[in-house]
């Protein structure tokens, strides 16, 4: 992507203390865009920051619970304070991927997916409207959503309900949002993350099984591959994508 | 023989007009047929169908609730002489059908329409699993079948929460499809037009097309057969799919 491209414009990003949200945030920040680093712990959310500061670019850290209106409110507040407005919201934090049989899923692991996922979605949706509404044709809200939110999944059925929620939202709100300019839309990674790296190590044999049946026969790059399709649909060459869900997985899933 | 003659199917959602006439198609089929829900509200509907003959029950039951969706199943076999083997879910959160800003949508709304559809998915798959994975007699797996509109598939102004509920609701059915297959039960969902619920949606505002068939079908004629077709052992090498039966409006992929 062409360098600045971004420039002038701010971005949240939830759940950029690690994996595709640090490297979304690191991609936007590339191409010139002044990133807030939502993440629910310091530990986390702080060295991104310094990191992407250290590259010259311009981010800072807010601790930020995505299940809590207050904190996502907060989160959005403090933003628009320090860089006056906010164009571009991405919503990604997700916990809750621990394996289970859908006659077993219990209120706790039920509630870790839709409060992060998909509360997180409106909460992310409904709270940086004022600004994308301001921010009109240059408006942006992405969801990071996943195949299992198309495909269904074997292992993670609680987690295909609530991506494909995150979906059917983004659809939905592209009808609604579109007369305002605003695009609505949504990545499906598949990326090397810590999660996916603790899944290799419980199973080595995952590695190969992912990479045999991709394409491109590698695993995605938080940044390199995930970042760049995100800020692709943040700038303005994707003012005229909107309602759609762009599948980064290396040609694995072409049911589409 | 009719495709459902010795079934006992159970239907949600039958105190609307799709899930009445779904069960009503049903009995047609040759089912007896288990309405769960809020019985002051499906006497009319059981009323109708007694009236042609049909064996049919209402059995009280709350949607938040997986012990009374469980107990519900459970009382099945006294009131109709067996259990379940088939299930037909279209039950959602009357806050679902009433259009509205997202940005008008309080937390409460929210989780009225979202964690209302979503839990009452997962209670009644559950109690369905429960009840079709412990058959003992030969009646060739289980059948379930999800009702999710073709408007979650296209999105539409107004019904954000709606939309996103549905579309939760479809992936759900299409993971467990995935998962109980071995124990012989299948999964599928039915994608009527969004005329066929009461959200205020004609196919024409989400679509360029116009039904090739002429129009969203009518619930007993044209949507119900093809639900018994589901719930059929016929349908037995038929799992995971969404079968959009709009009158040919949505066609992707």
């Amino acid at each position: 992507m062409t360098d600045n491209r971004l420039a002038g414009r701010t971005a949240i990003i939830t759940g950029a203390g690690q994996g595709v949200g640090e490297g979304i945030a690191r991609a936007l920040a590339r191409d010139g865009a002044r990133v807030v680093i939502a993440a629910r712990r310091s530990e986390t959310g702080e060295p991104v920051a310094e990191a992407i500061r250290a590259n010259g670019g311009e981010a800072m850290c807010i601790v930020t619970d995505v299940t809590n209106r207050e904190s996502m409110a907060e989160c959005v507040n403090k933003t628009v304070a320090k860089f006056g407005g906010l164009e571009i919201m991405v919503h990604n934090a997700f916990r809750g991927g621990r394996p289970h049989r859908l006659e077993e899923l219990d209120d706790e692991l039920w509630q870790q997916n839709s409060r992060t996922a998909v509360w997180g979605s409106y909460y992310s949706a409904v709270l940086a409207f004022p600004y994308l509404s301001v921010a009109g044709d240059r408006g942006r809200l992405i969801f990071i959503t996943s195949p299992a939110g198309v495909e269904g999944s074997a292992n993670l059925p609680a987690y295909g309900s609530v991506k494909a929620a995150q979906r059917a939202m983004a659809k939905s709100l592209a009808r609604e949002w579109g007369p305002l300019g605003i695009t609505v839309n949504c990545v499906a990674p598949v990326a090397e993350t810590p999660a996916l790296t603790s899944a290799f190590s419980q199973n080595p044999a995952l590695k190969s099984l992912i990479e045999d049946r991709t394409s491109l026969r590698r695993i995605g790059d938080p940044e390199h591959d995930i970042g760049a399709v995100a800020s692709f649909l943040a700038g303005d060459e994707a003012s005229y994508v909107s309602g759609q869900t762009l599948v980064c997985d290396g040609g694995s899933f072409l049911g589409l | 023989m009719k495709v459902l003659d010795g079934k006992v199917c159970v239907v949600t959602g039958a105190e609307y007009a799709l899930g009445a006439g779904l069960a009503a198609g049903l009995t047609d089929a040759g089912a007896a047929v288990a309405l769960l829900g809020d019985v002051s509200a499906l006497t009319p509907v059981v009323a109708d169908l007694e009236a042609t003959a049909a064996r049919v029950a209402a059995v009280e039951c709350r949607f938040d609730s997986r012990e009374s969706i469980e107990s519900a199943f459970s009382v099945i076999p006294d009131a109709l002489g067996s259990a379940a083997n088939g299930v037909v879910h279209a039950w959602m959160p009357a806050t679902a059908y009433e259009p509205m800003d997202l940005v008008a949508v309080d937390d409460a709304r929210w989780n009225s329409v979202w964690e209302g559809a979503l839990n009452a998915t997962r209670y009644v798959l559950q109690s369905s699993f429960s009840v079709l994975s412990n058959r003992t007699d030969d009646s060739n797996g289980g059948r379930i079948v999800v009702i999710t509109p073709t408007v979650a598939l296209s999105g539409a102004a107004g019904l954000v929460p709606y939309t996103t509920a549905v579309e939760g609701m479809r992936l759900m059915a299409k993971s467990a499809a995935r998962q109980w297959g071995p124990n012989g039960i299948t999964v599928n969902c039915l994608a009527p037009a969004p005329e066929q619920v009461p959200i205020g949606v004609a196919s024409m505002a989400v679509s360029l097309a116009p039904p090739a068939l002429g129009g969203p079908g009518d619930v007993v004629v044209d949507l119900a057969p093809i639900v018994a077709f589901l719930l059929s052992d016929a349908a037995h090498g038929l799992t995971g799919a969404t079968l959009c039966a709009d009158g040919g409006v949505w066609m992707a992929p």
